[in-house]
């Protein structure tokens, strides 16, 4: 593996050294370094907004005792500035710990000396600007005559390609070179004074054979036949009513609504439903979730790339593992970073993510999803006398704290006598996760398992996620309307 | 690195780009140099102290056939720009034409005066000075016999901005700005039940932050949420608080007069300029220029004078009511209106608010209230219109149930739905108080109907 210049600086004896200025005063540190280059190209109505390149570098030192955490941010990779920045961060951890009324040790995990690299099998550097740019003209045109009702397209590719260096106090040395790809398609269309959207992405960890996906190659018809499909779509009526949910809005209610509540940092916040609910049932006894963020998941799905939510290690240097959330309807285990493992006196599972260097560490998901189970699909609508087919989603929120949530699907149909009827838009459903998760009543089988991808938010940073499930029923549903 | 680096870099830049290619028409700098404090609490104890800076550079250039290429890095040396700007020339020629492209802000020779944007106090801060603005949140929810948790932080960030470009722009501002946020966590001991509740306040100088009155305010929401109950569905008067008023009548507004989104025809009020979309008590301006406001400035994110804008007035939308940036305004033939913004070096301008603000009425908010004999009160959704329809159709994740005049109950599993344009014109009252959360200024806002979707049976 080539490193580059500027990482090269952050050699043994500059650890040394550091070691060294930390002796006695602290207990703990970590510094992440990474080089970040990449393109992105920006297209509207087949015209170019805008087609740029960057090269950034980032550089985080984190510092640790007794409970107080120093963090100091820089720009640059030079030996001076690490020293000093860590000389900073030294006495910002010593300052937090001075005041902090919360004593707790991090404690010790084995240290990693590895290097990893993810596969690409068309690499980005080789690919031209032009193939890129043609790339979008395509998209754009397809979605563009797809149909008169086409107002509007927006197509972005964004790539990307990092070296990433991550030491720390244990003796963990890790550099990672690793490249993504995302691309979007988004078409506007009118109708008698109705406007609707739909976007539609792909995204994984790999290099050009990304975009070469059937999936991917289908991704701007997707989008101009679900916005022109919408145009004839009625407003709901609001009430409770039995949906049927596909996999896409199943992970993402997984992921926002339970997830989050199964992050430790939220838990010892006092800000989740799940707090001290380790060992008991919290959802039907059908009900298994799982994050798993290991490597390799790609090929599960027929992809030749990675999921996008996965990694080889975390940005705490702990490797991504597969951890049982919940088991037979049991709460198992949550998801935690080092800090909180240390805490809550269990091993860390890895889940210590930043959205970039400059970003601390927040316990955050990979690849979270929903077990299948045994009913096929045909099944579940045969079984469904009346009730509301709900696809993919458009956004989501939860009160963690309450367990309230609500997600607007992107688009649902009525099911009458089993059978799918007219399209409705801006359906929203509603309701409080724990008594959600004990209202599934059907949970679908391995063929209707799927995933989707997405950038996840919290305290300000976005990491790569991604989520999965089967099709799923659920009982009794708020379902939002107008009138 | 110090002003007169900036300046040799930004020179070596331009003279770099006009020599390279005589296809180029323009170019433009943006230079962002920061720095900031941040301190977190966690479980209601100090958890994190933090310090960090950023510098970086971008650079725009356009040919004669409106082709853009930009390129971006935050390496701040000669042989790192050079290869920045050799990549945005790159980019450029293998853009596609755009006709619509006019060109960049020509030089303007007079900046308005907008008082106290930068505060020295912040420019020299040290992470221990400002530690007392974090203490004053922890007491608070300390001393509460509810209080169980308690997040938050305080940040101060200092940044200068340099805007450079072909046309002979050179321009240079200061900003400073701080905030404190509370998020604290109750307990009902007798019901068991918890509830949240957020406070924060962004403020251009350290003087004006007070973090007692943030937590106490966190506090009372906090408690305010607790013992939550589901209501039936009904048709009833809605309160908005100014949070609520923020959701439901600002941002939407403020994201559908953005040139950009009527250019492609896809907002709420396309086709709506010169008319009457609400009640006389719809008053809409973006003002860039109150002293010492978060989102005044003297220059936009491309070097334009900003200004004070009136949008909407007595119900109507003004003609003249959108937000350009220099390419939009191009394009429709007018001047921009100085409302360019960039999240940071590292984005093409894009059009954003300044300060967003609905005028407040002259009637007491108690007053309003007491003319209700059964409503909602809406604080907190976290949800958002959808702007091509104007629809809203959102969770209400803090309100109360209003009876008799009087705030009862918090609500759960409540939602409401209405379309915005049929909100606008049901506003019958707007409050004499009024509240400011950064670039937004608010009041209470009274709505005659709308419709709830509760989740009792």
């Amino acid at each position: 593996m080539e490193i580059s210049d500027e990482l090269k600086a952050i050699d043994e004896s500059l650890v040394k050294q550091l070691n060294q200025i930390a002796k006695e005063k602290i207990e703990y540190w970590d510094i992440r370094a990474e080089i970040n280059k990449g393109t992105s190209i920006d297209f509207t109505d087949q015209k170019s907004k805008a087609i740029s390149s960057f090269e950034v570098i980032d550089c985080g030192i984190r510092t640790f005792k007794n409970g107080g955490w120093g963090f100091s941010v820089l720009k640059d990779l030079n030996r001076e500035s690490i020293k000093l920045g860590f000389q900073k961060a030294i006495k910002l951890a010593c300052l937090s710990e001075s005041l902090s009324k919360l004593k707790f040790k991090i404690n010790p995990t084995d240290p990693i000396i590895e290097k990893f690299k993810n596969n690409q099998k068309k690499k980005l550097e080789e690919i031209d600007i032009e193939d890129k740019i043609n790339l979008v003209k395509e998209h754009e045109k397809i979605a563009s005559d797809y149909s008169s009702y086409v107002k509007n397209t927006h197509t972005i590719y964004l790539d990307g390609h990092s070296q990433y260096l991550f030491l720390n106090s244990f003796g963990s040395n890790v550099f990672q070179d690793l490249s993504f790809l995302r691309l979007f398609c988004m078409v506007f269309t009118q109708k008698n004074g109705i406007v609707e959207n739909s976007l539609n992405s792909v995204a994984g960890i790999g290099g050009y054979e990304i975009v070469e996906t059937e999936k991917a190659i289908n991704l701007s018809t997707k989008s101009a036949e679900e916005a022109v499909a919408l145009l004839n779509a009625k407003s709901p009526i609001g009430g409770k009513f039995t949906i049927i949910a596909d996999s896409k809005l199943t992970g993402t209610i997984i992921h926002e609504a339970f997830g989050h509540a199964c992050e430790a940092d939220h838990v010892l916040n006092n800000e989740s439903i799940l707090k001290d609910m380790i060992g008991e049932t919290v959802a039907s006894e059908e009900v298994n979730i799982i994050d798993d963020p290991t490597m390799g998941q790609g090929s599960q799905f027929n992809l030749p790339y990675e999921l996008f939510g996965s990694y080889f290690i975390d940005d705490e240097g702990i490797p991504s593992q597969k951890t049982i959330i919940i088991e037979n309807g049991i709460l198992k285990n949550y998801i935690h970073s080092l800090e909180t493992s240390s805490r809550m006196n269990v091993s860390p599972n890895g889940h210590g993510r930043a959205s970039s260097s400059s970003d601390r560490p927040q316990v955050r998901m990979g690849f979270t999803f929903l077990e299948p189970k045994d009913w096929n699909l045909d099944e579940i609508f045969e079984d469904t006398k009346n009730g509301i087919l709900c696809e993919d989603f458009k956004y989501g929120y939860t009160d963690p704290t309450t367990g309230n949530f609500q997600f607007k699907c992107k688009f649902s149909f009525r099911i009458q006598n089993g059978e799918k009827k007219e399209i409705m838009r801006d359906v929203s459903l509603s309701g409080m996760i724990l008594e959600a998760l004990n209202k599934i009543s059907a949970i679908g089988d391995q063929k209707s398992f799927n995933y989707s991808v997405g950038i996840c938010g919290k305290g300000g940073q976005g990491v790569r996620v991604c989520d999965g499930a089967p099709y799923i029923r659920l009982e009794d549903v708020t379902i939002g309307g107008q009138d | 690195m110090d002003n007169s680096d900036v300046y040799t870099l930004a020179k070596f830049c331009l003279n770099l780009i006009e020599h390279k290619n005589s296809e180029i028409k323009c170019t433009d700098l943006f230079f962002e140099k920061s720095k900031y404090i941040n301190i977190e609490i966690e479980e209601n104890s100090i958890k994190n102290n933090e310090i960090g800076e950023d510098n970086g550079v971008s650079i725009r250039v356009i040919n004669k056939n409106g082709a853009l290429g930009f390129a971006y890095t935050n390496v701040l040396n000669r042989k790192a720009i050079e290869k920045m700007c050799n990549n945005a020339i790159k980019m450029m020629k293998v853009g596609t034409p755009d006709s619509d492209f006019r060109d960049l802000p020509r030089v303007f020779n007079n900046y308005p005066v907008v008082k106290d944007l930068f505060d020295k106090n912040l420019k020299y801060l040290e992470i221990e000075e400002s530690l007392n603005y974090v203490d004053a949140l922890i007491k608070i929810c300390a001393d509460d016999e509810m209080a169980i948790s308690q997040s938050g932080n305080f940040a101060a960030d200092y940044s200068k901005t340099y805007i450079f470009n072909s046309n002979g722009l050179n321009a240079l501002k200061k900003d400073t700005s701080c905030l404190i946020s509370s998020n604290i966590i109750v307990k009902d001991k007798l019901s068991n039940d918890t509830s949240s509740g957020y406070e924060r306040q962004v403020e251009r100088s350290l003087k004006k932050i007070d973090s007692t009155k943030v937590a106490n305010l966190a506090l009372e929401d906090a408690k305010r949420n607790l013992n939550r109950k589901k209501i039936k569905s009904m048709k009833i008067p809605l309160l908005l608080t100014p949070k609520g008023t923020i959701s439901l009548i600002l941002r939407p507004i403020a994201a559908a007069v953005n040139a950009e989104t009527f250019q492609y025809k896809r907002g709420f009020l396309v086709g709506k300029r010169g008319q009457m979309i609400g009640s006389k008590f719809l008053n809409i301006e973006d003002n860039g220029l109150i002293d010492g406001a978060p989102g005044s400035q003297i220059f936009d994110d491309e070097g334009v004078p900003c200004k004070n804008k009136k949008i909407i007035e007595m119900g109507k939308f003004l003609k003249s009511g959108l937000l350009y940036n220099s390419y939009t305004a191009g394009k429709d033939g007018v001047e921009s209106s100085g409302n360019a913004s960039r999240s940071s070096y590292s984005s093409i301008p894009s059009i954003g608010i300044t300060n967003f603000i609905m005028k407040s009425g002259n009637i007491p908010y108690e007053e309003i209230i007491k003319d209700i004999k059964e409503g909602i009160m809406l604080d907190y959704t976290g949800d958002s219109v959808n702007l091509s329809t104007g629809d809203f159709s959102g969770l209400i994740l803090r309100g109360n149930l209003i009876n008799n005049g009087e705030i009862s109950h918090p609500l759960n599993e409540t939602m409401i739905g209405i379309n915005v344009m049929d909100l606008f014109k049901k506003i019958d009252a707007v409050s004499k108080e009024h509240k400011v959360y950064g670039a937004f200024q608010a009041p209470y806002v009274r709505i005659s109907s709308a419709n709830i979707i509760g989740g009792a049976d």
